[in-house]
């Protein structure tokens, strides 16, 4: 206690000093974290569950999955064909098209305001087979349903994430046409009927996959039959949920045996494995961020902490002589300078993460950093013991050089330097 | 006599320039007697703070051996003299080197911090070391708000609120106006005869030394007389 009001005294000497490298570490701690959370969120993303796993089936040979709609009913069910075989029930399973326009009629005037991205699939797999949306509970999950409700019985319906309706600038009840660019001549008409709740859709839309199918046939049947160049490929993706890895693997046969799925052929994977997939054109990004970008910041974060305390044990080595003259032992001087870097780091580390964690969850309504389909990355609530971490831990290593050379002060030779 | 308190016996300290050895001590033998108040003199080099350094236990000789009452703090661990310079021995600086964010009080309560005493205990002590030395109206000042007599006031408050027998003096009246010079020589012969306090101080000026009870004389490193202690002569 004594040494601690001690080390509060000494930090309180050169408050300029002590703000400069308590911002320091802020503002690295800050990078750090928000660097983490993206990284412990892909990582979540990519990791194999034992039970309750989710499958992705998709083309096998082509980024992006591009498949004939008619696989969808086999597919959505386990694409079972023989006496034996196991059926996937409707509410295990998602049918997956992506719809992309605009706004705006010309593309010119294409830009962030104006563009909409849809996930095309069954209204009931939003509350089932969505990630976090399945497990919603309270008044967000009572809206969701209310909102597919709606959606069910209005065809031209569509669930707007809440930034993307803010930037369209739509509303509950607003029609609007989106004219699409990977659709082409598919312009759809759409209703608001619903917003996703606030977190990780905030970026997306849904609509219903059998709007996209109908309007395809529409434009068949206004063009003499001719099927439109997107009419063979307009299912992307179909997800299955599966009980254990056993059911994993019987579903998995099924699907890769199944003679009806060989053109285009298709693959069959768990949720984290085709998001691991899918992630391997940001692998380099990812490895940068993981091994070089994080560890440089710490390396960084580490000598500043040191610079400036190395500076401080040499200004106060006199001071450290007269404690030693007073009794104080080596370890106590040692103790002394690595508890005055340690207050600084951790505390300076809970007040970043914990700032972090706050203004990006609850002001700025998550971290912007779109990469693969996810938008934006909430800080996780572990980010407050990784604040306080990382700012120990380089305060710590940071330190531990000038306070072994704040024990090893020579009181004869100081006081011969000063006399 | 008093009996012996400090013992200097055939010390040599050398240290290395490159490749030249200096002597700093040649084979010097002292003693100080209890409660006697020693001045060492002597030029600039002579080797009064090397044997001030190894009195305190801040520094060891080369060869020899250093006694405080029965104690050979030469051969003591650096950890060991920690402890013994806690309760053994009160150090004056000339410079004062109080802690500048701490208040007297604080200062003064340092070395307190080391035992195993309650707040009540350590608060009795430092208001009555700092009663001792006139500085009971400046307890919450800081060093820069105290004047240099004052600081060094509060310094020899800080040496003698563990209650050591011993006090070591370097140069204490070396930065200080003739008034408060003779007012902190003063308080060391106060503390000598009220307390019975073995002092030994490292002084240039005449005047301090005509304090001591015995004045020791060094040059290159060997005592040149050793008056016969004016208390011994008494």
């Amino acid at each position: 206690m004594n040494l601690l009001r001690l080390v509060i005294d000494n930090l309180v000497r050169n408050p300029m000093r002590t703000i400069l490298t308590s911002l320091a570490t802020m503002i690295m701690v800050l990078v750090v974290t928000g660097v983490f959370s993206i990284l412990s969120f892909l990582a979540a993303a990519t990791t194999e569950k034992a039970e309750n796993m989710k499958g992705i089936v998709s083309e096998r040979w082509q980024i992006p999955s591009q498949m004939p709609w008619s696989y969808a009913a086999s597919l959505k069910e386990g694409a079972p064909y023989q006496p034996g075989d196991l059926k996937v029930a409707p509410k295990d399973s998602m049918t997956w098209s992506f719809y992309g326009g605009s706004t705006d009629s010309n593309p010119k005037n294409r830009s962030v305001n104006t563009i909409l991205f849809a996930f095309c699939l069954e209204p009931q797999a939003l509350l089932t087979m969505m990630d976090d949306l399945d497990t919603l509970k309270g008044p967000p999950r009572k809206d969701l349903e209310a909102s597919v409700a709606k959606l069910e019985q209005n065809r031209i319906g569509i669930i707007l994430g809440r930034e993307r309706a803010k930037s369209l600038g739509k509303a509950v009840g607003d029609r609007f046409t989106v004219y699409s660019f990977n659709y082409k001549d598919i312009n759809l008409e759409f209703e608001v009927v619903g917003l996703f709740p606030p977190g990780r859709y905030d970026l997306s839309s849904a609509i219903r996959g059998d709007y996209l199918q109908s309007s395809l046939d529409a434009w068949s049947r206004e063009h003499n039959g001719q099927l439109h160049p997107m009419a063979g490929k307009s299912l992307n993706l179909v997800w299955l949920r599966l009980k254990d890895q056993k059911i994993f693997s019987q579903v998995s046969d099924q699907i890769l045996t199944n003679p009806s799925f060989t053109s285009p052929s298709v693959k069959f994977e768990t949720a984290s494995s085709g998001v691991g997939t899918f992630l391997q054109a940001y692998r380099d990004l990812i490895w940068g961020m993981q091994w070089l970008l994080a560890p440089a910041i710490l390396f960084t974060l580490s000598l500043v902490i040191s610079n400036s305390i190395s500076i401080n044990v040499r200004e106060r080595r006199t001071e450290f002589a007269v404690l030693k003259v007073l009794g104080f032992r080596p370890w106590q001087i040692l103790l002394l300078v690595l508890l005055e870097a340690l207050l600084v780091g951790v505390t300076s580390g809970l007040v970043s993460a914990g700032g972090t964690y706050l203004l990006v969850n609850n002001v700025m309504g998550g971290l912007r950093f779109p990469i693969a389909f996810f938008g934006s990355f909430y800080i996780p609530e572990a980010a407050w013991w990784w604040g306080v971490a990382i700012g120990g831990g380089t305060a710590f290593v940071g330190s531990v050089f000038p306070a072994w050379s704040a024990r090893t002060v020579k009181v004869a030779e100081v006081f011969a330097k000063v006399a | 006599m008093n009996p012996e308190y400090v013992r200097v016996l055939h010390v040599h300290k050398w240290f290395r320039r490159g490749s030249e050895q200096v002597d700093v001590l040649n084979d010097l033998t002292l003693q100080v007697a209890e409660g006697e108040f020693v001045g060492l003199m002597g030029p600039s080099g002579s080797g009064k703070t090397t044997l001030l350094n190894l009195i305190a236990g801040l520094d060891r000789p080369t060869s020899g051996e250093v006694w405080v009452k029965d104690q050979c703090i030469s051969a003591m661990s650096e950890g060991q003299l920690a402890g013994w310079r806690t309760r053994g021995i009160g150090f004056v600086f000339q410079f004062y080197h109080l802690l500048p964010v701490l208040s007297a009080y604080r200062n003064v309560e340092m070395p307190l911090l080391l035992l195993p005493l309650t707040a009540a205990e350590r608060k009795e002590r430092v208001l009555t070391a700092l009663d001792l030395v006139g500085l009971a109206d400046r307890v919450h000042h800081r060093p820069g708000q105290l004047s240099g007599g004052q600081q060094q006031r509060v310094g020899i408050a800080r040496a003698i609120v563990t209650d050591p027998d011993l006090i070591v003096a370097d140069e204490p009246t070396g930065d200080l106006d003739a008034k408060s010079a003779e007012e902190i020589l003063a308080l060391l012969c106060e503390l000598k005869t009220s307390l019975n306090k073995t002092i030994v101080m490292v002084t240039h000026d005449p005047r301090a030394a005509a304090r001591a009870d015995r004045v020791v004389h060094l040059e290159k490193g060997q005592l040149v007389t050793e008056p016969t202690p004016i208390s011994a002569a008494m």
